[in-house]
């Protein structure tokens, strides 16, 4: 089943500025997808119109096989639901019991639901301690993390979300990451991650969309993206910084390095190979790793 | 300026926080408005050592209590110097500024002192609601009295959103002062024009990406509360005793009922 089907879809700003034009975009339910592209690339242009913030001037977009214009707000954001980049934007009730639920009573479901549905969504950002806390007493990372529990609330089939590691630090980063791969891989949910972080993306996305100036220039998995070297700089984009490393390695130093690893875990089992094993100390390997 | 909004003060686990906020509201308000129709000086300052004297006890910074009631205490003097200069009859000194001259009157002086009164009266009792219940308790509070659902929710997201636009216009405004912004006065007072032009773009985004938000889950214009529990007997018992308390505060003080 597909989850989201974009065909042929453009969108101008009113002041004429062409955001997207005429692109194709698919993900299937259960698939983690990544749109990647610089800044002004059109990505947040499309989650717009994803979750019907914007109407497209032409093209179809359907929504679990249903077309977006035909589902009342109450189906479509049960199908759909967006993690703005800000969470400010998006956390708008003073305590962080009061906006996860915020959804859940828009739903009109009786409160005993209400809660079961905060409780969940709440313990699935490890946030359930901060239940009864103010929003503007949260760090950062919390404000994250509780948005996307806001969101998680309405259980939507499909989760957007609008560069959800930006201002993070790395452990925040790495958590968020995590977060996403269990509701992907464990809850089944389909995640839409617009970015244009890339050096996580190889661990996590099971394919990329590469966006530049409302086009999309390359889809397909990390690794088949990545080789595209020119592309990735036209999109003004660039290689996650390990396999820099190892393409510089290669065409500089003629390290016989095949095709090229996108993670830490590929690039250390190359590089392993090509070190004599006598060299290794097994010892300091172990505990290394 | 976070300081004067701050609500650390109301997460602390006291005797005060932990009553029901309904019957603090109720309380706060029935004194409101002994203190507002009172015809003598004593009860509203009673209240105001009593509030003072409770927010001290609570170890609240005396800084904290002085930055509030700053505002209060500028418009008791305004009245005061208003009163002493345009009511009564008996002079008691006058001023000559410019040819002008300025006669204050005895009257005047403690009229203006006794309406002064009312507005310290009353903005220390609103001073210990607001350190000893959050925020969000209150509108709670308001919703289970019935209050007009659109008013609760503007003033949820005007005080959510109070700290979203502090933080941004800390930031514009630092800015402007390290790029010279504050130097020289007129240059002072371009830079605060431009802040706060700033701040009202700033506040129109923030409203509009807020709601797309709340369209995002589900909004249809009016934001949903959950349900509010009964009072419980303890908390029946407090409501009856602050009541019975005020009443009789008044009765003695304004009505003579013990003399």
């Amino acid at each position: 089943m597909r989850a989201v089907d974009v065909r042929e879809v453009s969108f101008t700003y009113d002041d004429g500025t062409e955001a997207l034009a005429g692109i194709h975009f698919r993900v299937e339910e259960g698939e983690f997808v990544a749109v990647l592209g610089s800044n002004g690339s059109g990505k947040t242009t499309l989650i717009q119109l994803l979750v019907g913030l914007l109407k497209t001037n032409a093209g179809r977009i359907e929504i679990g096989g249903r077309e977006i214009g035909s589902l009342a707000a109450e189906e479509l954001y049960q199908r759909v639901g967006l993690v703005f980049q800000n969470p400010n934007d998006q956390l708008f009730a003073a305590t962080v019991e009061e906006d996860c639920a915020f959804g859940p009573r828009n739903l009109n479901l009786p409160e005993a639901e209400v809660q079961k549905r905060v409780t969940e969504s709440l313990a699935a950002v490890a946030a359930l301690p901060l239940r009864g806390r103010a929003i503007h007493h949260l760090s950062f990372g919390e404000q994250k993390r509780v948005s996307l529990a806001g969101v998680l609330a309405m259980r939507p089939a499909v989760l957007i979300l609008d560069e959800p590691t930006a201002g993070l630090d790395p452990a925040g980063e790495a958590q968020m990451m995590q977060l996403l791969k269990k509701l992907n891989r464990e809850e089944k949910m389909t995640v839409i991650l617009a970015t244009h972080s890339v050096d996580m993306l190889p661990l996590f996305a099971n394919r990329i969309y590469v966006l530049d100036r409302g086009r999309v220039l390359q889809e397909g998995p990390s690794e088949e993206i990545f080789c595209h070297q020119e592309m990735i700089v036209r999109a003004k984009l660039r290689l996650p910084y390990v396999s820099r490393l190892m393409y510089e390695m290669k065409r500089h130093d003629g390290v016989p390095i095949d095709g090229l690893p996108l993670t830490i875990g590929e690039a250390r089992a190359q590089l392993l190979e090509l070190i004599p094993k006598e060299m290794i100390l097994p010892g300091i390997e172990e505990s290394g790793s | 300026m976070f300081d004067l909004f701050s609500d650390i003060f109301t997460y602390r686990d006291n005797a005060l926080t932990r009553i029901d906020p309904r019957v603090k509201l109720l309380i706060a308000l029935a004194a409101l408005v002994a203190v507002v129709s009172a015809h003598r000086p004593i009860l509203p300052f009673g209240f105001f050592i009593l509030c003072l004297g409770t927010v001290a006890a609570l170890r609240v910074p005396a800084k904290l209590v002085a930055l509030r009631l700053a505002a209060p205490f500028s418009t008791v003097a305004v009245l005061v110097v208003i009163h002493t200069f345009v009511t009564g009859t008996t002079p008691l000194f006058a001023l000559t500024i410019g040819g002008w001259t300025l006669t204050a009157k005895a009257e005047g002086f403690w009229q203006g002192l006794f309406l002064g009164n009312r507005v310290l009266g009353a903005l220390s009792i609103v001073l210990l609601l607001g350190i000893t219940t959050p925020a969000h308790r209150i509108f709670q509070a308001l919703r289970g009295f019935r209050i007009s659902e659109e008013w609760v929710e503007v003033a949820i997201l005007m005080y959510r959103y109070i700290f979203v636009l502090l933080d941004r216009v800390g930031d514009l405004a630092a800015a402007q002062r390290l790029r010279l912004g504050y130097r020289a006065p007129r240059r002072g007072l371009a830079s605060f024009s431009v802040l706060a032009g700033a701040t009202i773009v700033h506040s129109f985004e923030q409203a509009r990406r807020t709601h797309d938000a709340m369209r995002l889950r589900g909004y249809r214009g009016t934001m949903p509360f959950g349900p509010f529990p009964a009072l419980k007997r303890r908390e029946r018992g407090i409501l009856l005793l602050g009541l019975a308390g005020i009443l009789a505060a008044y009765a003695i003080l304004e009505w003579g009922v013990a003399g």
